[in-house]
């Protein structure tokens, strides 16, 4: 198991009521967002960042490891000891 | 008359007070639509007509009589239903800040109320020796004595020509004594809060001693297929109230969301872009704004996406009741690029800038390398005068909007902007601007399409003209890697072409999030009458963006200029997600001036005659 920092942003704060916490996982994506569903007391954490589906995070998330986008990272994806997770709901600016 | 268009242009010569008005040249407006597009077309007749007599562009004086400023509409605005429809854009042949071609845009209601006052554009040329205003009234146009308003800030003179012309539909764009004092980062403002910032179009209204703009009318604007605009409006609408950023990010957060997302891309440009990473930029985020100092929201006449914020700072030594904002070019510049963390601070300083009329990305930018500067050693105590400034003093922010209007203390120095200022004290390397104009809050380091943006962006250092941030960082309309170069000249062309085109519907940028260039043929095409198609959408604004060049050209830019500070080319960034890198700017460069016909920067002929450019 490997701890991660998980980073709640925008309306994900506002519903879940935490900006940051710590959870640990399997170093997979998908157990990392279950376990933060726990932590967060609320199991509609993982439905509303994962897409069970398709297996993977949705899309309209910008969902980041270390601050780069998931869907820029071309190997494979694997969280390690200490790394940041941030994500944040779709939204905008200028 | 194609739909769209009241078919008047008013010319107003200052020297003469000579007032005239000229009807809408409807094979212009079908090549250059309005707004600044038809701008960018008038300017290029007084460029010739200068050059005929003459006088070389490049002789031209930013804050001279022969200088042109141009207030303009489109003719989406002012129509009910287009969305987003109350802006205007100004233009002129020169900014005082760069030396080259100044462009504004702002909203609020100004816009929507020119058309209504039965204006489509306004015309400056000249100067007058005393101050005055002019007010437009219900289709007439008078210039009136500004002596009692000369000296007021813009909240002031707002309200009392407000109070003074009364009527329906009225509203003013104005300057304040940064303008009046010539500073070359003085913003025109409308209705209050809303400004045309980049370049001091501001000193030029100074130079002519126009103090405002007041104008009032019930005009209707006409639209050539009523049922068929209402149909494509509705469906356009009902897209961004659907659309995640139009109908719920913008609105619940305003721009102010981006903090966070940018800072945690590690491109969040912290003390001068000395790096990329704010270590507390939550405390100056979004979230942070409305959890501690939203009072209501605010929108633009005809806007949905309500963006606009009113904020409070109900305790502390910046306490202030209103303000409106800040967004997150202000919170940037006057936060992160100084090293200042006091939202209070920020909120306050940029209250003062609305009511002094400075612009704060160019201000806040000029602080923020005269911090480093001085970090550095580079400043002598005695132009100082006792003034701490360092990153991370929160009253520098708030201080410093006056002493520079004014030139009071080292406020003298800071009225020069970055770059001149920079070069005073020997390091033009800490002036982080492009064509003398100081760069927003993206670094290009961490998101490269903007590298090449701001590089080519014909007005100078300017995020709006090409917002790769877009795909690159929030995946609009798709997401792409904003770490690699390839593919990037693409996008950043056909932002600035499609851009080109909302800044001539007049209409807001944000609509873009979640319409797109088939979206704005239908809606000009059901209020102008004509058929226009997605690729003609495009043609008309490629062939603004090369006239706008071949203007920028005349004045002495060329593909010398089309580059970015050494500390992007050069610096890697030093800590955050993408530390190491810099900025290829010249393998983007090529590929962007290949896709758009140029050669050095320069428009070929070839692509003149493609685009149907009469030189």
């Amino acid at each position: 198991m490997v701890r991660a920092r998980i980073l709640l942003f925008a309306t994900l704060r506002d519903k879940y009521g935490v900006r940051e916490l710590e959870v640990k996982c399997d170093g997979t994506v998908r157990n990392l967002i279950e376990n933060t569903a726990k932590a967060v007391l609320d199991k509609g954490f993982l439905g509303h960042v994962y897409d069970v589906g398709r297996n993977k995070v949705r899309d309209d998330l910008i969902f980041s490891i270390n601050g780069r986008n998931i869907k820029d990272i071309k190997e494979q994806i694997k969280i390690k000891e200490g790394d940041t997770v941030a994500i944040f709901p779709p939204l905008a600016g200028g | 008359m194609p739909g769209g268009y009241v078919d008047k242009i008013l010319k107003v010569n200052l020297t003469t007070k000579n007032v005239t008005t000229e009807a809408i040249k409807e094979d212009v407006a079908k090549k250059y639509l309005g707004g600044k597009g038809y701008a960018v077309y008038l300017l290029y007749q007084y460029l010739k007509e200068y050059e005929r007599r003459g006088l070389s562009p490049q002789n031209i004086d930013p804050l001279g009589k022969e200088n042109i400023l141009i207030f303009a509409t489109g003719p989406g605005t002012g129509v009910p239903r287009f969305p987003s429809s109350g802006r205007h854009h100004i233009m002129a042949l020169k900014a005082p800040l760069t030396g080259s071609i100044g462009s504004g845009n702002a909203g609020g209601e100004w816009g929507a109320f020119l058309k209504f006052a039965g204006f489509d554009g306004i015309v400056i040329e000249g100067a007058s020796d005393t101050p005055v205003y002019l007010a437009l009234v219900d289709g007439k146009a008078e210039i009136r004595d500004a002596g009692e308003l000369w000296g007021k800030n813009t909240m002031d003179t707002t309200r009392a020509l407000t109070s003074l012309v009364g009527g329906k539909n009225t509203s003013v764009v104005c300057i304040g004594p940064a303008g009046e004092n010539l500073i070359p980062m003085a913003t025109v403002m409308n209705d209050e809060y809303r400004a045309a910032g980049r370049g001091g179009l501001a000193a030029i209204m100074g130079s002519k001693r126009l103090k405002a703009i007041v104008v009032s009318g019930d005009q209707k604007v006409p639209v050539a297929k009523p049922e068929e605009f209402r149909s494509v409006a509705d469906r356009c609408l009902d897209t961004m109230k659907k659309n995640p950023v139009t109908g719920e990010g913008l609105p619940t957060y305003g721009t102010a969301i981006l903090v966070n997302v940018i800072n945690n891309a590690g491109a969040f440009p912290y003390k001068n872009w000395q790096s990329g990473v704010m270590p507390d930029a939550d405390s100056i985020s979004g979230e942070t704004l409305t959890k501690d100092y939203l009072i209501r929201k605010r929108a633009c006449w005809g806007c949905t996406i309500e963006c606009g914020r009113i904020s409070s700072v109900k305790s502390g030594p910046f306490q202030i009741l209103t303000a409106e904002g800040p967004e997150y070019e202000t919170i940037w510049s006057l936060g992160s690029a100084c090293g200042i963390s006091d939202f209070g601070a920020i909120v306050k300083a940029h209250q003062v800038c609305n009511e002094l009329g400075l612009e704060p990305i160019s201000l806040g930018s000029t602080i923020a390398a005269a911090m480093e500067l001085n970090e550095k050693g580079y400043i002598p105590a005695e132009d100082l005068q006792g003034w701490a400034l360092g990153f991370g003093n929160a009253a520098v922010i708030v201080d410093a909007p006056w002493r520079t209007t004014y030139k009071v203390g080292f406020g003298k120095y800071l009225a020069l902007g970055s770059k001149k200022l920079c070069e005073l004290y020997g390091h033009p390397e800490l002036s982080m601007t492009v064509k003398g104009l100081e760069m927003p809050a993206y670094d290009p380091r961490g998101i490269k399409g903007m590298g090449l943006a701001y590089a080519t962006a014909n007005r100078g250092g300017c995020h709006l003209t090409g917002y790769t941030v877009a795909p690159e960082i929030l995946g609009i309309p798709e997401k792409i890697d904003p770490l690699i170069t390839e593919g990037k000249a693409q996008w950043v062309k056909a932002f600035q072409d499609f851009v080109s085109v909302v800044n001539s519907t007049v209409n807001c940028q944000f609509t873009t999030f979640a319409l797109g260039a088939k979206d704005y043929a239908e809606l000009l095409s059901a209020v102008t009458g004509w058929e226009l198609s997605e690729d003609e959408i495009f043609k008309i604004g490629e062939r603004i963006y090369n006239l706008e060049r071949v203007i920028m050209n005349r004045l002495g830019v060329d593909g010398k200029d089309d580059t970015l500070p050494s500390r992007l080319l050069k610096e890697p960034m030093p800590e955050g997600p993408v530390k190491g890198h810099v900025v290829d700017l010249e393998k983007m460069k090529e590929e962007y001036y290949k896709l758009r016909g140029w050669v050095n920067g320069t428009p070929t002929p070839e692509k003149l005659k493609e685009l149907e450019i009469e030189l």
